[in-house]
């Protein structure tokens, strides 16, 4: 595939004598947005994280780009659901963490990206606030804002609305996905949520029980088009194919339960 | 406002809290006075606050009570910086680098575990006699506590701080100073406040040993002659002299800290 932006070759995972991952072999397209759906603890996190460099494969290898994942870098940031920012730094300092390692940019610019990512979020008004008075939502979309402002072409999003309300959780999933048309970036996110997943995906992989083998590819893109909308998720497109990915889950794993 | 006072996990305001802490604290002198007063204790036993007090003044006006508390202070602060300059960064490497935890974890412990007073004869026998034998008996009651309180708050920083950085382009090193110091300050700094406090009660236990100078010299003399109202007063000085490092810690952490 030309298009490959992440490729997964033959990547397995074990810790200690316990295989997490079994042969994995994906890609990823560039701009596109991926959802690896499965069952809580079946190793679809540590594939995410393999990605970021966080955890290396046992054996096979994950290529972005064409080089070899190795180590963690500005390319590809994670967001997690808690500590997801600093609460030592006001909501600039945390969107501004990651350029500061960047000596690429000046001052002036680095402000411009702030205001730019502040306004991204929609909190222009929250700039010097600390984390810890503004809501677990906000403090989301600062995580998200501050992995764009470094300069980060992915994202690797780690159940991140898990801890939310349903409708913040909403909200900002329209928000994630505008975002990341908007910007073009390329999104791996790791629910267990079937109906998250499916609002949010271009394609869903799911995945087994651990350890995690890919059992479907679901391209979503293809049945509900790249635009959604608040209103995408009331439509007869959606919960039928809500229900036929649980049903895939019920099918496939339902033995496990 | 004083409606929360009485409710089970109520909330005051900080007005409120200071008043009742120095209401107490008056009512319980005002009753050791009236105890004393009464003549209801032998006063060589329990003698009037007023007593301790103007015991206090003529200690300081003639007997260099002041300077004694400094001598004893400067002690306190010159063991306790030497303890906290080598124990923050040790206790930082030995939860950064497995290879320092694993290699320093037992000799710690175990020396930690050793009490302080059967260190003394030992240190007498190194270092003689003079300050040397009180700065490290002080290091060594709160050197080998503080490794381990570091090496503790050095580990709970959360894992998830330390991955964001480097997936944003920070290097080890940067990680270190901006996230892992940054994440562990508050429990860093109050860990220090407390391990100051202990630092007084080995003072005491070296001063009365081998010294002829501070507090626990002065109340170690006075004690010879039953001058009890000049005991209490020593105990009194190096209580207000806790109390009001602690208040300034305090005001430091609030200052240092205010995203808290």
């Amino acid at each position: 595939m030309d298009t490959a932006y992440i490729r997964f070759e033959n990547v397995t995972k074990s810790f200690g004598a316990v295989p997490v991952v079994s042969a994995t072999n994906l890609s990823v397209a560039r701009n596109s947005f991926v959802v690896f759906l499965g069952p809580s603890g079946c190793g679809k996190t540590t594939l995410m994280r393999m990605v970021g460099g966080l955890d290396s494969p046992s054996s096979g290898a994950i290529r972005l780009d064409g080089e070899i994942v190795t180590s963690p870098d500005r390319r590809r940031g994670m967001v997690f659901q808690s500590y997801s920012s600093f609460p030592w730094l006001t909501v600039e300092g945390n969107i501004n963490f990651g350029m500061r390692y960047r000596h690429d940019l000046t001052d002036d610019e680095r402000t411009a990206r702030v205001t730019h990512y502040l306004r991204l979020i929609g909190m222009e008004d929250f700039r010097n606030a600390y984390p810890n008075r503004i809501s677990g939502g906000m403090r989301q979309r600062v995580a998200i804002a501050r992995t764009l402002a470094a300069g980060s072409d992915v994202l690797l999003m780690d159940e991140p609305f898990g801890a939310l309300d349903a409708l913040t959780r909403e909200r900002l999933q329209v928000e994630l996905r505008q975002i990341q048309r908007e910007e073009r970036k390329t999104v791996i996110f790791v629910t267990h949520d079937v109906e998250e997943a499916v609002f949010l995906a271009d394609r869903i992989i799911l995945f087994s029980a651990r350890p995690a083998h890919v059992l479907r590819d679901i391209d979503v893109g293809a049945v509900l088009g790249p635009e959604r909308p608040l209103e995408a998720r009331e439509g007869e497109a959606f919960f039928r194919l809500r229900n036929e990915v649980l049903h895939m889950i019920r099918n496939e794993t339902g033995g496990q339960r | 406002m004083a409606a929360g006072l009485f409710a089970f996990r109520g909330k005051s305001s900080a007005r409120t809290d200071v008043l009742l802490g120095f209401a107490v604290a008056a009512a319980v002198i005002l009753a050791w006075e009236a105890v004393a007063r009464a003549g209801l204790v032998h006063p060589q036993f329990l003698p009037a606050p007023s007593r301790v007090v103007s015991a206090m003044w003529t200690m300081a006006t003639t007997q260099n009570l002041l300077w004694h508390a400094f001598v004893s202070t400067m002690r306190v602060w010159v063991a306790f910086l030497l303890a906290a300059v080598m124990a923050v960064p040790i206790g930082i490497l030995m939860s950064s680098y497995r290879v320092v935890g694993a290699s320093l974890e037992p000799i710690v412990d175990f020396i930690r575990y050793l009490p302080v007073p059967a260190l003394i004869p030992l240190s007498i026998i190194w270092f003689g006699v003079g300050e040397e034998t009180k700065i490290f008996l002080l290091w060594l009651g709160t050197f080998f506590q503080l490794v381990l309180l570091v090496a503790d708050d050095m580990r709970r920083v959360p894992h998830e701080y330390v991955e964001i950085a480097f997936t944003l382009g920070a290097k080890p090193r940067q990680v270190l100073t901006d996230v892992a110091l940054r994440s562990m300050g508050p429990t860093l700094v109050d860990n220090l406040r407390i391990t100051l406090g202990w630092c007084w009660t080995y003072l005491v236990l070296a001063e009365i040993v081998a010294a002829d100078s501070g507090l626990g010299f002065v109340i170690w003399s006075a004690r010879r002659y039953v001058k009890t109202p000049e005991v209490m007063a020593g105990v009194v000085v190096i209580g207000l002299i806790g109390l009001i490092t602690d208040q300034l810690l305090r005001a430091l952490h609030r200052r240092m800290f205010k995203y808290l």
